[in-house]
């Protein structure tokens, strides 16, 4: 326990000296989530897209458009008539929608010419309320209201606007979505690419033969390597998430299960990149192997995009990554919360993990030949 | 010392080491080491040392042959002895981004030995390096690494320690720094098994010398015996005595030559020597200088292997 302990302990102190670990465990994820962050999200751009269905063909229900368009803040879209709103929403994982009811310029008409009326001319904003497009698009429409109240019957409350509900089951930004993408290939990209040079070079520069001189054993140091990358990707995850969460408001969840994927995660991809650094005698060549498998498995596997919008064959080749267990797995987790379909893509994980890493830690060896 | 003690730390038996296609690092060699001495192997490149010594170390596999060390057969329990044996290998790199007090902390630490801060500090002032021990390893010179990786080999004061080339490319003060740590090791009853191209290094601390060629041991005995039984003899050299002092020292009844316009003459045994300096003393002739010649392990290493050396290291 105490050499496993030790051997963390330095270990780990070489790691987060060395620029190429600390640059793929907790810079580049970081980087990834800011620079795609600030393309994607809501946050710093001025206006957000609203989407609109409007079953009325009146006068007034143009010029409530007419008045949102110019308010800068949104951008409207529309929602074609014969769509189920509520359906519609869900479908599209929007967070926030407008509905304009059939009789919206018959009723205010009706109600000037009859002031004694009381008919409801009721917008609805349809929407999560959490999600910050929805307050944006609320403060837009409460100001267009009013100033049509205003002008059409002298700030008399003709227009109400109501709020609703409605969270699609599905519903993630783009930026959720992506959060536990950029996990999963923090993991595989760590320990594949770590795993890869870390054998390579332990073996080119006789640390193996060196600790096989000590009473550490094979299997203790095999632990100490699984212990070392859960610990500091746990670190990383934590920062990623905690960027994601309180610099973009995204809405993915920590659950037991996502440190569950973490730590078979490592066992997977530290289990080919055994194999690669033992297997390849010549380090340089190993290391462009885990990179020329690693960093199209990092597109292939849906870590930047739904694995849904890729051409047919492309998703056929997905099947085949692991990563892209990883990355299905973290989703169900984190944004869905689809526990079932998550332990469905671990139970895929943990056949490959034990079977990578199996294999590598038999075929590794600290002798020479 | 260990329990099954029968006075050898090292006991080796026709023991070979092929590599295809038809290389014999290691061509069927016995041996044995006394427990509690310095034992070295002496060899030019390529002798076949370090194959050897690695497997003794248990970190390759031999083809054939019997080994055991510190009573324990080596194939089969290498793990038994990790804790009696410190290992220097001969292509020695330190972890790059570990200070020198974190690496012998380390290495205690992988010997399931808890050690103090002053411990630490005090092996790596056994080694001299007390001044570079928090600078990060990849900063140190190749003297200053060799070193530390012998503070690391010596961090559970093993019983059995091997050093394999500890003093090639150090500086003569860190080499006789190194022979000085040698020393005490052996004082302190530890065999210390050491390879090396140094002839002086293995005359001075050796108790024990094997002279390993082409993967065979081809001489073995103390520095002594060696120059004794290999070597040919002490020479007495009277400069300048020339053909006059030439008649003389052969009216004395001894047998002599001249070379250069100096006598020589040679001795086999220490007796004969004597006798010859008493003849001397009456001596005529006028002469510049006198001194002898002894023949040394390094000669003794040419008879045998007859190749060039200069300053004591051999060259290819
Ligand atoms: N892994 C290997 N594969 C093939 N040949 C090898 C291997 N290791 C050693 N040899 C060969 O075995 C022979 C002995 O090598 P060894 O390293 O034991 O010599 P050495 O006496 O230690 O030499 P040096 O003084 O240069 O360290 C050499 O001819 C070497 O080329
Ligand atoms: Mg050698």
């Amino acid at each position: 326990m105490k050499r496993i302990l030790s051997d963390v302990i330095n270990s780990g102190k070489m790691y987060m000296r060395s620029t190429v670990g600390t640059f793929f465990t907790l810079v580049f994820p970081v980087l990834l989530i800011l620079l795609f962050g600030a393309i994607f999200s809501n946050i710093g751009s001025q206006s957000i897209s609203l989407k609109v269905q409007n079953l009325d063909d009146g006068p007034y229900s143009q010029m409530l458009t007419a008045i949102l368009n110019e308010t800068g803040i949104v951008n409207l879209r529309e929602i074609p008539q014969p769509e189920d709103i509520i359906e519609y929403i869900n479908d599209e994982s929007l967070s926030v929608a407008l509905f304009i009811p059939a009789n919206f310029s018959e009723n205010i008409m009706a109600m000037q010419t009859n002031s004694s009326l009381s008919l409801p001319v009721t917008l609805i904003l349809y929407g999560d309320f959490t999600s910050s497009s929805f307050t944006t698009a609320r403060t837009a429409l409460d100001a267009a209201s009013s100033i049509m109240n205003y002008n059409l019957s002298g700030a008399h409350q003709m227009i109400f606007v109501q709020s609703a509900s409605a969270v699609p089951s599905e519903s993630f930004q783009f930026m959720d979505f992506f959060l536990p993408g950029i996990i999963g290939l923090t993991i595989m990209t760590t320990t594949l690419f770590g795993m890869t040079s870390m054998c390579a070079e332990y073996r080119s520069r006789g640390y193996f033969k060196l600790l096989a001189t000590t009473t550490l054993s094979k299997s203790e140091w095999l632990v100490s390597r699984f212990l070392i990358y859960t610990i500091i990707l746990l670190v990383s995850i934590l920062i990623t998430v905690a960027v994601g969460v309180f610099v973009f408001d995204m809405s993915a969840t920590l659950t037991p299960l996502v440190l569950a994927f973490l730590a078979i995660g490592v066992l997977l991809f530290a289990g080919i990149g055994m194999l690669l650094g033992t297997v390849i005698r010549d380090p340089e060549t190993g290391v462009a192997i885990a990179n020329a498998i690693g960093f199209p498995m990092m597109f292939l596997s849906g870590s930047f995009f739904e694995i849904a919008s890729f051409p047919p064959y492309m998703q056929t080749v997905a099947q085949f990554l692991p990563l892209t267990y990883l990355n299905d797995g973290l989703r169900d987790t984190m944004i869905y919360g689809n526990t079932e379909s998550a332990l469905g893509n671990m139970a895929v994980m943990i056949v490959i993990a034990v079977i990578f890493f199996v294999l590598a830690s038999k075929l590794m060896s600290w002798k020479e030949k | 010392m260990s329990g099954n003690s029968n006075g050898y730390a090292v006991e080796v038996e026709r023991l070979a080491k092929h590599y295809p296609p038809d290389i014999r690092a290691v061509d069927d060699i016995s041996f044995e080491i006394k427990r509690g001495i310095v034992f070295s192997m002496l060899g030019p490149n390529g002798a076949g040392k370090t194959t050897t010594v690695e497997i003794l170390e248990g970190l390759r596999s031999p083809t054939s042959g019997k080994v055991s060390v510190m009573g324990e057969n080596i194939l089969k329990s290498c793990s038994k002895i990790r804790k009696k044996v410190g290992i220097l290998p001969q292509d020695f790199e330190p972890f790059d981004l570990l200070k020198p007090v974190e690496a012998v902390t380390y290495w205690a630490n992988l010997f399931s030995i808890d050690i103090s801060r002053k411990e630490v500090n005090r092996r790596i002032g056994e080694v001299n390096l007390t001044d570079r021990k928090n600078v990060m390893a990849k900063k140190l010179s190749g003297g200053e690494k060799r070193k530390l990786g012998i503070a690391m080999a010596l961090v559970n004061d093993p019983e059995l320690l091997f050093l394999d080339e500890p003093t090639t490319g150090l500086d003569p003060k860190a080499r006789r720094d190194i022979w000085r740590l040698i020393e005490d090791v052996g004082r302190r009853g530890s065999t210390v098994l050491l390879t090396t191209h140094y002839l002086d290094e293995a005359e001075k601390l050796s108790d024990d010398v094997a002279i390993m060629h082409k993967g065979k041991i081809i001489a073995q005995g103390t520095p002594e015996d060696l120059v004794a039984e290999y070597g040919k003899s002490t020479v007495i050299v009277l400069v300048g005595a020339g053909r006059k002092g030439l008649d003389e020292v052969r009216a004395f009844g001894v047998q002599a030559t001249e070379l250069d316009g100096d006598v020589l003459i040679s001795c086999k045994t220490r007796a004969e020597m004597r006798s010859c300096f008493e003849k001397l003393a009456s001596l005529e002739a006028p002469i510049r200088d006198i001194y002898t010649k002894r023949e040394t392990l390094e000669d003794v290493f040419l008879n045998l292997i007859g190749q060039k050396m200069e300053n004591g290291v051999l060259q290819e």
